[in-house]
């Protein structure tokens, strides 16, 4: 073969192998697209064509991440079902570990964040379970945590927190939110006396009303008793004092409730404004 | 073992997607909030009114509210709760229909069988027995079925 | 060592040489696409995508496919202003007009009064009967023989529709006043006539109760104790009257309530006597 010839089959060469690489481009390209979408927050649309992509591109290349993707922006629209089918998607088109963790951890996000968290448990304990996973132990802890605060158990998610780290942050924000939060069995018990289960929560006005009708019904029923008017007695006694009396311990429990909800609200609202660590 | 989580998968792809819903309009990001929903509507002690029968009302209610209601414990099992229904009632049409409402409604509330297949139930469990059912204006009166479940107000 | 190269070289060729060509956006690409999201159900994306065709792949049938989105979509409205836009010569038009009435009784309950087109064929010319028929429901002014009107439907619908029907010419309402009277000469039983029973116990034991303490504290010369019963039973008794006739009113919206539910459901199950369009086979 001549030189020409030679120089001539080279660039042929070169030209098929620029051909291929441009044609794998279509699709590259095509995903860069669909996720420049989902950066820019355009997420309807990266579903769209993430959705486009895997209508035409016949492999499986794309198969996990355009699926992870879609669940993602599901995600950020809060249509939770719709990302945990996709997410279910990717884990089934994922080929290697990593991919399985990912897209199972990202099921186990949306269920914390939609408060199931009963499920995120289960799914927790199935990675937990699985030997493939035993160096993803920390993670599964951190991801267990979240799922104890979602579910109002701030001290068991402390103790999963301090599992990765002594002094973790989320632990000592879930401790110290522990140790803040009235407990409504004792604020019932106190209840017993009137009023002091309001004063316990810092209600005393409502405390010094409750205090009031019992020691008004009380003083009445006692006393139509003592004078021999018994129905008086009972009328008094089951329609009024036992009423204001069982409202009293309803009342300071309530006050306890609303007070935890308050705190427990602040702190998530800290939680997903300001703490910087990974978020569900 | 692979089979297994195959199936497994497949189910779970199964139950997730016969909980989606059609999108019927081009949607965007959503403002998700860590935080819980907060039922309890906090009581409005202002003696706002239109006219003088809803001003006693609201008195009648104010004071019911801040002596009574909130330490007597959690008694009304209708949603709105009955002094909200005078109130409501005294708005809607005036202090003498509003009174009539209130003493049918006292009646209702005392029926030991009002929980059966009767009113439709708030999401918080009350039942839902809204006034403008009882203004006499059959124009007014919006019928939901018992097995309907009202979102809380 | 060339022989290998080449072959090398050349081998992913083919593979990619539709890809190298591949047009995502090319106009049959798109329709191709449209109707795969059709066919899932996703019919938001499919009618963008039916959109971005424009002129360029515009045919009878993406058009009806993009009505009947809109219409799955329940956007009837819009499903209908697309109707205004298709071509009487078009294939789809007897269906597309058919979807414009279901449509129509989709957006508000209403009798159909529009006429028949010449391009139905048998089928849905029976469909076209049967719709405008049942929407007679709808009319206030109700007024067709029985047998005129079960005539265009089946055996298997006879049964139904003659039960709207009687629930029409005859619907089960209880009188107010009548309840207002029964309740004012027994206390309770106007709330028992509209099948309120427990209410109606209840009213008449608490009704009876106060004047009871009344009569008894007047009696008893007890006099303040007696005006107050006195008072709270009058309240309770004129009360119960209101809440009668209340609940006559109540009870009748549940009879329309019913009605309309019942055919809303009928004609749902029946696809408001409108094939199902196929077009993912």
């Amino acid at each position: 073969m001549t030189s020409v010839s030679k120089i001539l089959y080279i660039v042929l060469m070169v030209l098929i192998a620029t051909a291929n690489l441009s044609a794998q481009d279509v699709f590259a390209e095509q995903f860069n697209y669909a996720k420049r979408l989902y950066e820019e927050e355009k997420y309807f649309d990266a579903v769209t064509e993430f959705k486009r992509l895997l209508f035409f591109y016949e492999g499986d290349n794309y198969s996990f991440e355009s699926n992870l993707l879609i669940g993602l922006s599901y995600k950020e629209a809060a249509k939770f079902s719709e990302a945990i089918q996709h997410f279910t998607l990717a884990e089934l088109n994922s080929s290697t570990e990593y991919e399985v963790f990912e897209s199972r951890i990202e099921i186990i996000k949306v269920n914390i964040l939609r408060r199931t968290t009963q499920r995120a448990f289960a799914l927790l304990d199935s990675l937990e379970n699985d030997v493939r996973f035993r160096k993803n132990s920390e993670e599964i802890n951190y991801w267990r945590g979240w799922a104890y605060i979602f579910s109002d158990d701030w001290k068991k998610a402390a103790s999963y927190f301090s599992k990765l780290e002594n002094c973790h942050q989320l632990s000592q924000i879930c401790d110290s939110l522990d140790n803040d939060l009235y407990n409504p069995q004792l604020v019932k018990f106190l209840s017993i006396v009137p009023g002091a289960g309001q004063f316990y929560t810092g209600e005393y006005v409502s405390g010094l009303i409750s205090i009031g009708w019992n020691v008004l019904w009380g003083y009445l029923t006692i006393n139509a008793f003592m004078e021999d008017r018994v129905f008086d007695g009972l009328m008094v006694g089951t329609l009024l004092w036992w009423r204001f009396y069982s409202g009293n311990i309803q009342n300071a429990e309530k006050f306890a409730i609303e007070k935890n909800l308050k705190m427990t609200n602040l702190a998530l609202r800290y939680l997903q404004n300001d703490y910087s660590g990974k978020k569900p | 073992m692979q089979n297994k989580l195959t199936i497994f998968l497949l189910s779970a792809l199964f139950i997730s997607s016969s909980f989606c819903q059609i999108e019927k309009l081009k949607w965007q990001k959503a403002d998700v909030s860590y935080e819980k929903q907060i039922h309890d509507k906090k009581r409005n002690y202002s003696f706002e009114s239109d006219n003088a029968g809803e001003f006693l009302a609201k008195s009648l209610a104010n004071a019911y509210w801040f002596f009574i209601s909130d330490v007597d414990g959690e008694n009304c099992p209708f949603r709105p709760s009955c002094s909200s229904f005078l109130l409501q009632s005294a708005k809607e049409t005036n202090i003498f229909q509003a009174s009539l409402m209130f003493f049918d409604r006292f009646t209702r509330d005392m029926n030991l069988a009002k929980g059966h297949d009767h009113y439709p139930i708030v999401s918080s469990g009350h039942f839902y027995d809204p006034p403008h059912n009882y203004t006499l204006n059959q124009g007014r009166i919006n019928y939901l079925p018992p097995s309907f479940i009202v979102d809380d107000e | 060592m060339r022989t290998i190269l080449t072959i090398i070289f050349l081998i992913p060729l083919p593979v990619f040489s539709q890809s190298l060509a591949f047009d995502f956006h090319s106009p049959e690409n798109i329709k191709k696409f449209a109707d795969y999201l059709f066919c899932e159900g996703d019919y938001l994306r499919a009618i963008e995508q039916y959109d971005f065709l424009n002129q360029n792949l515009d045919n009878d049938t993406t058009e009806f496919k993009v009505m009947l989105g809109y219409s799955e979509l329940g956007l009837f409205q819009k499903s209908n202003e697309i109707f205004k836009g298709v071509n009487h010569k078009s294939i789809f038009y007897p269906d597309a007009y058919l979807l414009s009435l279901k449509n129509k009784l989709l957006i508000e309950p209403q009798m159909i009064k529009d006429t028949s087109i010449s391009s139905l064929d048998s089928f849905q010319l029976k469909s076209f009967c049967r719709l405008t028929t049942i929407s007679m429901l709808y009319d206030d002014e109700f007024n067709i023989p029985e047998e005129k009107f079960i005539s265009p439907f089946d055996e298997d619908e006879r049964n139904s529709v003659l039960a709207f029907y009687d629930y029409k010419v005859e619907p089960k309402y209880k009188s107010p006043a009548l309840a207002g009277v029964l309740s004012a000469i027994i206390p309770g039983s106007g709330k028992m006539y509209v099948s309120e029973w427990g209410d109606g116990i209840t009213a008449l034991v608490v009704t009876s109760l106060f004047a009871f303490l009344a009569y008894d504290n007047f009696n008893a010369d007890h006099n303040t104790r007696a005006w107050i019963f006195t008072g709270l039973g009058a309240f309770f008794y004129a009360g119960n009257i209101y809440g009668s006739v209340a609940s006559a009113q109540i009870f009748n919206a549940r009879i329309d309530f019913e009605f309309n539910d019942g055919l809303k459901f009928f004609l749902k199950q029946r696809n408001y006597f409108l094939p199902e369009y196929d077009f993912c086979k």
